[in-house]
């Protein structure tokens, strides 16, 4: 454990998105030929991952992920270290799905202790209808696709890993120095700068986590709660109804 | 004509008089040909001084004549504006000059093809825009949908009617507002159009509008809605600094400025003359204060006393006491021992710095060589003296003179001020109370889950998936994990209140079986003929087979018959519990 860095910082609290989840591919002699050695019961190629949202860098507060895959994969519990500017990726080969322990370390400076998320490995299509699962069968190249979104909140972080949190996105107002003082913005090819807590504004290929996607799925809670809302008050109608009933049944036993 | 000619006038001998003369004479016949077109006597007059008038040679325009070319055409050619928005309905005419370009540009198009022929027909029957018509710029009015401003712009002050009729004044006159605040007359459409005159008359139409109240509701318009165009973090520097402006409008200092002008405009000769004096006495006490704060600092360095970080517990006993006293010896003697062997200079007080940052480092440095001293010293006073203190206890103040040193030796800058911008971007945000580490966003909503017992948590998913609403949430952000909560504690509500009903359900089936029992028995007694008066044959039903369940039933009822008064919570709860299947039922016909 790292030493401590100043003060926690009361009350604050910064997020980063990311995203962790898996893609599998079936073998197919064609399009997904099996590489030699897999053993033969195996039927997918598949992937898992943790990578920053829009493909930018995560490692200046990611250190390392660990996977714990299936006990019965050898070697099942794997180390991935940070590159920068790259994605945690395990490629592996199997046959089932098992749910994998995703464990993230964080950066020494932030003194934080690792965390850790399960997701279930998905190899087959799936999905609450038939046609879910069919339409994952045909887009995507047959590819599974099992992604989440995820927001990392870091609460009351220590001072200097406040610091490296809360710069490098903008260039720095005061130039220091002169080095690094005219750099451009850097950003990701959905907008979004480097080492920011930004969401891409509109959906592209590859990337479904953005604004847009939130704003719909915001105006789809908004529907369903108008819903909510007359079913609670059509229940609560029958309820009052009820008790009235209730009432003039007990009034009636009373007096018989 | 110089000095020297009056002097020659008047006879009056000049100290070279011989001198004089002859050399301005040569000097002045030496300017003099240069002046040409005046009379002698004219420059005469000048004498020793550049005359001032220089004759002025005037060219007429010759050249003009020397072209050949034929006078410019001009011709009145109709024009139109497009800034009127009447579609060019008025066409007026004014002069201009004949283009080379225009008629062959028309020659080409005649002959030319017939998909051509429409276009200049088009061109000539048009008539050119006014140049002026560039100048007739407007501003831009924020826009929103219905939606939009029931999602954003509620006010509780503000209808949507008054804040379009505000937007609209604001398009009209260009955001000048004091043409907006004159003509501002809301009238909000249920008075004029549901009131008798007489209601009309107690009705204020709308409430008046400070200029202020108008400008703060305008600019909040245009902040949000230009924050919901752009996020926050995706605007510019020009964009967001116009944000920022916009959103930091205060009607209330606006108010107080206008106020203060005002004022300043209002007062008297007087009255500006005793502010001027005020203003004056004000500034002498400052740099009087000033002075006086100088000269206390001053002498708080010369009081020259270490400073001490460290709480004062560890002096309360009487060991720690003596032990504050032998340092404060050891580091007095040294002062003085180094006091004889540098200047008094490099002494500086310690404890005198001046709080900038600037100075912070090399005042650290200092500190820390008290400090060493400070340890050096002690020990010192150790061996010589052998004092009862325990060595191998460090003085307080050298124990952690260090440990301070490092923590402001480290470069430890002020933690910047993020701006607003900033905080959007790096995702920062403040709460009240946070439990420190790191979470996932979606842990919460995970939490929301496992507060609920596992029957509960069944029946809202079921609620849920009716919904549509996937098990997990596609993206947890901030904003739709708010909006989920809402949506949980509705659904929660939800589910308790269909508990409710299948309760009741159940007691009502359980009071209509009994009253049919209490049914039965009175028609064996009294008359059969009287059919079962509670309604549906459905819960006629229900109430046969709680009958039918068993003989121990029917016992039971019959005893709470016997006993009428007593027949309340008790037996409810029993059934209740021997109803639940009933009950379940009934809740999946209700779903149904």
């Amino acid at each position: 454990m790292a030493p401590q860095q100043g003060k926690r910082l009361k009350g604050t609290q910064i997020f980063r998105p990311f995203i962790y989840g898996t893609t599998a591919l079936p073998f197919h002699p064609l399009h997904n030929p099996k590489p030699p050695g897999v053993p033969d019961d195996h039927t997918h190629s598949w992937t898992v991952f943790v990578k920053g949202i829009d493909d930018v860098d995560t490692t200046y507060w990611l250190r390392r992920v660990q996977f714990k895959l299936h006990e019965s994969i050898p070697n099942h519990v794997r180390m991935v270290e940070g590159e920068k500017g790259k994605a945690f990726v395990l490629h592996e080969t199997g046959w089932g799905e098992f749910e994998i322990a995703i464990k993230l370390y964080y950066v020494p400076e932030s003194s934080e202790k690792p965390q850790t998320l399960y997701h279930h490995l998905r190899l087959h299509p799936y999905g609450r209808t038939e046609e879910e699962k069919e339409i994952m069968r045909t887009t995507n190249n047959g590819q599974v696709i099992s992604w989440s979104y995820e927001e990392q909140l870091f609460n009351e972080p220590y001072e200097s890993f406040y610091e490296i949190l809360t710069s490098g996105a903008l260039p720095a107002v005061p130039p220091k120095g002169g080095k690094g003082a005219k750099e451009k913005l850097v950003r990701s090819a959905g907008g979004v700068l480097e080492r920011s807590a930004m969401i891409p504004l509109v959906n592209r290929p590859g990337q479904m986590f953005s604004r847009e996607t939130e704003q719909v799925e915001i105006k789809k809670l908004k529907e369903a709660m108008i819903k909510i809302e007359e079913m609670a008050r059509k229940t609560k109608d029958e309820v009052e109804k009820k008790e009235k009933r209730l009432k003039e049944l007990k009034a009636d036993s009373a007096k018989g | 004509m110089t000095s020297r000619d009056v002097h020659d006038v008047l006879n009056i001998p000049s100290d070279h008089s011989g001198v004089g003369r002859p050399s301005k004479k040569q000097k002045s016949s030496a300017i003099r040909p240069n002046l040409k077109g005046l009379a002698r006597e004219v420059q005469n007059l000048s004498g020793d001084n550049p005359i001032a008038i220089v004759p002025e040679v005037s060219f007429f325009k010759k050249r003009r004549l020397a072209s050949r070319k034929p006078a410019t055409k001009w011709e009145l050619k109709p024009f139109t504006n497009s800034a009127r928005g009447d579609d060019g309905a008025l066409v007026l005419r004014h002069w201009r000059r004949k283009t080379e370009d225009g008629p062959p540009a028309d020659v080409d198009s005649q002959p030319g093809e017939n998909e051509a022929e429409g276009s200049s027909v088009t061109k000539v029957e048009k008539p050119e825009d006014s140049a002026f018509a560039k100048f007739n710029v407007h501003v831009q009015i924020p826009q929103y949908t219905d939606d939009q401003y029931h999602s954003n712009l509620q006010s509780s002050t503000w209808t949507k009617e008054e804040t379009d009729y505000l937007l609209e004044l604001a398009k009209d006159y260009d955001l000048r507002w004091a043409i907006i605040w004159d003509r501002y007359d809301f009238q909000p459409k249920g008075a004029s159009g549901d009131f008798t005159d007489g209601s009309n008359a107690l009705v204020p139409a709308g409430e008046p509008r400070t200029m202020e109240d108008l400008k703060a509701r305008y600019y909040e318009i245009s902040a949000k809605m230009m924050a919901v165009q752009t996020p926050v973090q995706y605007m510019n520097r020009s964009e967001f600094e116009l944000f920022e402006m916009v959103q930091k409008f205060d009607p209330e200092q606006e108010k107080r400025r206008k106020q203060f002008a005002l004022n300043t405009m209002a007062r008297n000769k007087d009255e500006a003359r005793e502010e001027e004096s005020l203003l004056l006495e004000v500034k002498r006490i400052v740099a009087r204060t000033e002075r006086f704060n100088e000269e206390r600092r001053e002498l708080y360095n010369r009081l020259d006393y270490p400073a001490t970080e460290t709480d004062i517990n560890s002096f309360k006993s009487s060991a720690g006491l003596q032990n504050l006293l032998q340092t404060l010896m050891t580091s007095d003697k040294a002062k003085k021992q180094r006091k004889q062997a540098m200047g008094p200079g490099d002494v500086a007080s310690p404890s005198s710095a001046v709080p900038t940052s600037a100075v912070s480092e090399t005042h650290a440095n200092r500190r820390e060589s008290i400090a060493a001293s400070a340890v050096s010293n002690h020990h010192r006073a150790d061996s010589d003296a052998r004092t009862p203190a325990t060595p191998a206890e460090p003085t307080p103040t050298s124990a952690t003179a260090p440990a301070a040193n490092k923590k402001k030796g480290a470069p430890q800058p002020e933690r910047r001020k993020l701006t607003q911008q900033e905080e959007q971007i790096y995702g920062v945000s403040y709460h009240d109370r946070l439990g420190s580490g790191p979470t996932f966003r979606y842990e919460k909503i995970n939490k929301l889950y496992s507060h609920k017992s596992g029957q509960q948590q069944l029946r809202i998913t079921n609620v849920l998936s009716e919904l549509g609403i996937p098990p997990r949430l596609v993206m947890p952000t901030a904003q739709v994990t708010a909006q989920f909560e809402l949506l949980w504690t509705a659904v929660t509500s939800l589910v308790d209140l269909r508990k409710v009903n299948d309760r009741l359900d159940g007691e009502i089936k359980i009071e209509e079986a009994k009253k049919a029992e209490r049914d039965k028995v009175r028609g064996v007694v009294v008359s059969p003929a009287t059919p079962a008066t509670n309604g549906t044959g459905d819960k006629e039903e229900g109430g046969a087979e709680t009958n039918g369940e068993g003989g121990k039933d029917q016992q039971k009822t019959d005893q709470d018959k016997k006993r009428p008064g007593s027949s309340g919570g008790s037996s409810h709860k029993r059934s209740a519990s021997v109803l639940s299947s009933v009950s379940d039922k009934s809740a999946k016909r209700q779903k149904k």
